[in-house]
């Protein structure tokens, strides 16, 4: 389903190094620009890598302004396209569009693809063409699959507890039914948010060294419970057998 | 011709449906429980493609847990990939034959513990693209007849229509986009399951029967009932908790059902 440089770009991101992705992403998707904004720790989304200057301003004015195609996706959860940014409404987006006209932007088109799981809106992966159009079917797709392994990645945690294998294969795992069922079930025993709640199944999976997918099950069958306090020597989960 | 007569009225339920701002998670299910009436068989799935081409279940006429987990065998391998990825339909399958389940074993064991005897696999076509595959299970050892399978291919059809629910499919990025956000869709109702089983301390199926039937008695989407459940926009306790689900046809009794209840209401011990 996807392509071989995109199959290089994911590889690289399962290694461990999503930072410097930016150009190498705008190569394999065969765009102008790749711009990555994640929302951390409650608040709203923030660029977090870019590639070509030009896509480094759009991305900072979206989220600035709060307005444009990118911020539209992050909330909404929809992948948002923009054939071409002279065509739309004069009602959308006014300032963003103003913005990138006063500042003779080469940027005609951009595509917005939501980091999202379920209700989990993690941020956004936004492609840039100076040229306006549609993306070739095969862009969209690889576009697609760099988001979902974006949405993995960032939702792992950064680095330690999560280690795939090194190849183009999606995290599996968090496919499962059961896993979004337990995110659920954990998000009310720890009353906190579904994403903090994937977090933490993760991580006891992790230091149980268990596959992702038999935490959930256990989770959803009440065999286990996580207690609110994450500090594993004074407040251990708690596994009932 | 009482068969005729149900098909009719579920083309027409059908053909209402699209025309509305219609909730195609609600639709996929009650087509698949058209699909169990009208084909004879005991159970019915509809499974879509995400961008890695994996195969993932969308709706069920059961959405009990062991049904799911018979979808989630075949994200790589069984008849439903096999349709997937030839575009033909994969029916009359015997699940007790090794010599034609040899390439998805694990699959069909589970299937065969779980009390089904034949399967079948229809895909979803759009033109030369296949989104995705119709999977129906019999208990007993039935077949289905030319004339089934044709109703099977019908039904499949209306299903893919309904996930791309548009009149020109012409676009691929709007089809892409469509199977994305009903695939998201789903996991949204996953994740609101959960909470809703954890606050009634019951089982998930118990909670997605619960959740189906708050949308249906008030017309809400199920997937904008989900949402509203995770940003605590509706009070949960507002939902009425279902006595019972119906369970799965299982050999082997399924896993211990909660039997904590805080509540005070009847307890869902199906089994043991």
């Amino acid at each position: 389903m996807i392509t071989d440089p995109l199959a290089a770009v994911l590889t690289r991101l399962h290694l461990g190094r999503p930072q410097d992705l930016a150009a190498v992403c705008a190569q394999a998707l065969g765009v102008d620009g790749v711009a990555l904004s994640l929302a951390v720790a409650g608040r709203g989304p923030e660029a977090v890598w870019s590639f070509s200057e030009a896509s480094t301003v759009v991305e900072d004015l979206q989220f600035t302004l709060g307005q444009g195609p990118g911020p539209d996706s992050a909330r909404t959860g929809a992948t948002v396209t923009v054939r071409d940014l002279l065509a739309v409404d004069s009602g959308r987006w006014p300032e963003l569009r103003a913005a990138i006209a006063e500042m003779n932007l080469p940027v005609r088109a951009l595509y917005c693809f939501p980091l999202s799981l379920g209700a989990i809106n993690v941020g956004v992966l936004t492609l840039a063409r100076t040229l306006p159009g549609s993306l070739l079917p095969w862009q969209f797709g690889d576009a697609q699959a760099l988001a979902a392994a974006l949405t993995a990645w960032y939702l792992g945690g950064v680095g330690a507890e999560l280690r795939p294998e090194p190849d183009s294969t999606p995290p599996l795992e968090l496919n499962r039914a059961e896993v979004h069922q337990a995110t659920g079930m954990l998000s009310v025993q720890l009353n906190v948010p579904l994403e903090q709640a994937l977090l933490r199944l993760r991580a006891h999976a992790y230091a149980h060294t268990r596959p992702l997918r038999d935490v959930a099950a256990d989770v959803v069958a009440r065999r286990l419970r996580l207690s609110p306090d994450p500090d594993p020597l004074s407040a251990p989960d708690h596994r009932e057998e | 011709m009482a068969r005729q007569l149900r098909l009719m009225e579920t083309f027409v339920e059908l053909a209402d449906s699209l025309i509305e701002d219609f909730d195609v998670i609600d639709l996929l299910q009650r087509l698949s429980t058209r699909c169990v009436e009208l084909l004879d068989v005991s159970a019915a799935g509809i499974l879509l493609i995400d961008p890695h081409g994996e195969l993932h279940a969308i709706a069920a006429s059961d959405e009990n847990t062991r049904m799911l987990e018979l979808f989630s065998l075949q994200h790589d391998q069984g008849p439903c990939v096999d349709a997937y990825r030839s575009g033909n339909a994969r029916v009359n399958i015997d699940l007790t034959d090794p010599g034609t389940t040899e390439p998805w074993a694990r699959f069909a064991v589970a299937a065969r513990e779980s009390g089904y005897h034949v399967t079948h696999a229809l895909p979803l076509r759009v033109r030369d693209r296949i989104v995705g595959a119709l999977n129906l299970f019999t208990t007993k050892e039935a077949y289905l007849n030319e004339e089934d399978i044709a109703l099977a291919q019908a039904m499949a059809d209306v299903a893919t229509i309904a996930v791309l629910r548009q009149r020109t499919l012409d676009d691929f990025q709007l089809e892409n986009s469509q199977l994305q956000t009903a695939l998201n869709t789903r996991i949204v109702i996953e994740q609101a399951r959960g909470i809703l089983a954890e606050r009634w301390y019951t089982g998930v199926d118990q909670a997605f029967t619960g959740l189906r039937d708050y949308a249906r008695t008030h017309q809400l989407r199920i997937s904008d009932l989900s949402h509203a459940v995770i940003d605590g926009r509706l009070d949960t306790m507002l939902i009425p908790r279902p006595a019972s689900v119906p369970a799965a046809p299982t050999v082997e009794a399924p896993e211990a059902a909660p039997v904590l209840d805080r509540d005070g209401w009847s307890s869902p011990k199906e089994e043991q």
